[in-house]
């Protein structure tokens, strides 16, 4: 990236708030704060952001007010922070209307990934082999227009999601490619840290894969990141 | 006043019953004396005979007479005559002018008759001399009363019956409304409506019901206090527990920056990890608890998802082997993959924590009359019978001896269990006969699955 993305933190706790600018600034964002709602709806109104951190429990106009009045004329990429009701959240799923919630506690490398996978759906999509219709890769040979999956000749059947999750892995090989981001790219929405769909996902495709003759460890688990295929 | 109730129904019973008898009486007598006339067609019939009987008399037409008159017994089957008696006065007696009057040798015909004589009057009708007199015995298909018995039956049993049958349902509404009332306002309580109140929806009465109704809005207002009191706690305590933690772990991530693959960092991050785990694990049983949401709407197949969380447990205790038997699939309808996935985790963790180094923790699936079993079994020492169903409870703590092996129950398997039963499962732990905790779960399959 070219340009330092700009995340504006709203949190009026000011501790966390700093730490999470500091942490974030050495990831090489451009960091904003502010300390109330009022405040940063004002900031968020008048500057450019690629995303918006919001906590929930703001003093006067909490998160969900803040995030109302912002989008009637701005559709600023917002991420919840919340430390409420994050139980349901976990065993539920249950979202707000933010475009991601991420519940406290998290760490730097579960906010990274989130923020990653936000932003890359915001920014314009730069896919290198976007257009092609095959891709072969030591014996695995996948044809989006047929949807169809082969190794070593040997046809393996698949559904459209595991095609989906095979072919956005084969789109970029050995590379770690994020929970959140697969989440986005492959299921269409946003990741929770409970949600165990795409990890089954990928369960069932690793043994069609291993059924089919592919060494297992070609498409490997990332622990506490997300997956690569090799 | 103290025992309204009771006044109240001894009011009800007393007056009904009361009120009862005495209509039933009334009743009873005017239906018989509306029954006990001859009906009107009959009076005329009996008036034509006598019509006929007299004009044949003055006719002077005996054996005319004389024929009609058997001809009238044949055919209304009775004794009839036409007499002309003579009263003779004895001892100087004198007969005076209203006796003369109403001097009758029957019955006349606008007369009641008694219903309970068996045989039939004899009714007189004079002719217009005065002293000659039409006599017939009330032909039986005259008499009245045909059906006195069957009214009166009517009037003295199902009559009462009905009345009383109404009076028990005016004391059964009194009493059962609002002892109906009490049983929604407990089933909604026990719903977690906690604001249910039930005295004023009773409006104005005042008796030993509305007491039971006051002592149950007063529970009720108790533990419905207890109740929130206890979930704003565990609300509070969970923002109060997730901002410093958070705080701690950025805090960490920062250390972590400055000097990584640092050992005390490493021990750091494990304790924060564990005390996150703790914190959420609580606050998820106490929100299973408070809420009792609705889970069974995920359909997943369980091969997919003990793969996944095998394959996380096999990263995090790389000194341990897992043993897997898994059928190719196993779907699963009606459930939840983050409950059961989340619960399924705790139990693998659990049993890879309670195996030494270097020892085999075995998950197998199988699918046994309409159910999944799944079967987690360690190498570790197992629990003493008497202890099999205590380590599902929050924080249960073994014994001092057994306390080294086992120090982490904690409240993960007091999760695992709400949230297998959560999606209609079952969580059993019971010894492996060689040596080991078996951990049993087992889900209902759907139907086409076997």
């Amino acid at each position: 990236m070219d340009k330092k993305a700009r995340i504006l933190i709203i949190e009026d706790d000011s501790k966390l708030s700093d730490q999470l600018k500091q942490l974030l600034e050495a990831a090489e964002f451009d960091i904003s704060q502010s300390f109330n709602g009022e405040q940063g709806l004002l900031m968020a109104m008048k500057a450019h952001f690629d995303l918006i951190l919001l906590d929930v429990a703001l003093p006067e106009k909490n998160g969900y007010a803040v995030l109302k009045t912002l989008r009637q004329s701005r559709t600023t990429p917002v991420m919840m922070l919340t430390a409420h009701g994050a139980e349901e959240e976990r065993i539920t799923g249950l979202r707000n209307g933010a475009d991601d919630y991420l519940s406290k506690p998290f760490n730097l490398t579960e906010l990274l990934l989130r923020i990653e996978a936000i932003l890359r759906r915001s920014l314009p999509q730069t896919r290198p082999e976007g257009n092609l219709a095959r891709l072969t890769r030591a014996g695995l040979q996948i044809d989006k227009d047929k949807q169809q999956v082969m190794f070593d000749g040997k046809k393996v059947t698949f559904t459209p999601i595991q095609f989906k999750l095979l072919w956005t892995l084969m789109q970029h090989p050995n590379q770690t490619l994020s929970k959140p981001a697969l989440y986005q790219l492959v299921l269409e929405r946003e990741f929770s840290r409970y949600d165990r769909s795409l990890d089954m996902h990928m369960s069932r495709v690793r043994r069609k894969l291993t059924a089919a003759g592919m060494p297992a460890d070609r498409l490997q688990t990332v622990h506490g990141t997300g997956y690569l295929l090799l | 006043m103290k025992r309204r109730l009771l006044w109240k129904l001894s009011a009800i019973i007393v007056a009904g019953t009361v009120l009862l008898f005495w209509l039933i009486h009334i009743l009873v007598n005017k239906t018989e004396q509306h029954m006990s006339f001859i009906d009107e067609a009959h009076q005329q019939t009996l008036h034509h005979y006598a019509a006929k009987a007299e004009q044949l008399y003055l006719n002077g037409d005996k054996a005319g007479l004389k024929d009609w008159l058997q001809t009238l017994r044949d055919k209304e089957d009775t004794w009839v005559a036409v007499v002309q008696p003579e009263i003779q006065t004895i001892a100087g007696s004198v007969l005076s002018e209203d006796f003369k009057q109403r001097f009758r040798l029957g019955r006349s015909i606008d007369w009641k008759i008694h219903l309970y004589f068996k045989t039939n009057p004899v009714m007189d009708l004079i002719f217009a001399d005065g002293r000659t007199h039409f006599l017939i015995t009330l032909p039986q298909r005259m008499r009245p009363g045909t059906y006195w018995l069957e009214t009166n039956l009517l009037l003295q049993i199902a009559l009462p019956m009905l009345l009383m049958a109404m009076i028990s349902i005016i004391i059964y509404r009194h009493v059962m409304s609002p002892l109906r009332q009490l049983e929604r306002a407990t089933q909604q309580f026990s719903q977690g409506n906690f604001d249910v109140r039930l005295r004023n929806s009773l409006g104005a009465r005042n008796d030993e019901i509305t007491a039971l109704a006051e002592t149950f809005d007063g529970m009720a207002e108790r533990i419905g206090n207890l109740i929130q009191s206890q979930r704003h706690l565990t609300s509070d305590l969970s923002h109060e527990l997730r901002t410093p933690l958070t705080r701690i772990e950025l805090a960490l991530n920062w250390a972590e920056q400055h000097s990584p693959n640092s050992e005390p960092l490493r021990r750091i991050r494990e304790e924060c990890q564990q005390m996150r785990n703790l914190v959420e694990d609580t606050l998820s049983l106490a929100w299973l608890e408070n809420e009792q949401p609705e889970l069974q709407t995920d359909e997943l197949d369980l091969t997919d998802l003990i793969d996944s969380i095998v394959d996380d447990a096999r990263f995090e205790f790389p000194e341990h082997r897992i043993e897997l038997k898994l059928p190719e699939h196993a779907l699963l309808t009606h459930s939840s993959d983050r409950a059961l996935g989340h619960a399924i985790e705790n139990i693998i963790r659990n049993a890879l924590t309670h195996t030494p180094e270097g020892g085999t923790v075995t998950v197998s699936l199988r699918s046994v009359a309409q159910q999944y079993r799944i079967d987690i079994d360690d190498q570790g020492p197992g629990i003493a019978a008497k202890y099999l169903d205590d380590i599902f409870k929050p924080f249960f703590r073994l014994g001092r001896a057994s306390r080294h092996q086992y120090h982490g129950f904690g409240i993960g398997l007091s999760l695992a269990k709400r949230q297998v039963e959560a999606v209609g499962g079952k969580l059993k732990a019971s010894n492996i006969q060689t040596k080991g905790l078996r951990m049993t779960i087992s889900l209902p399959a759907p139907v086409a699955a076997n």
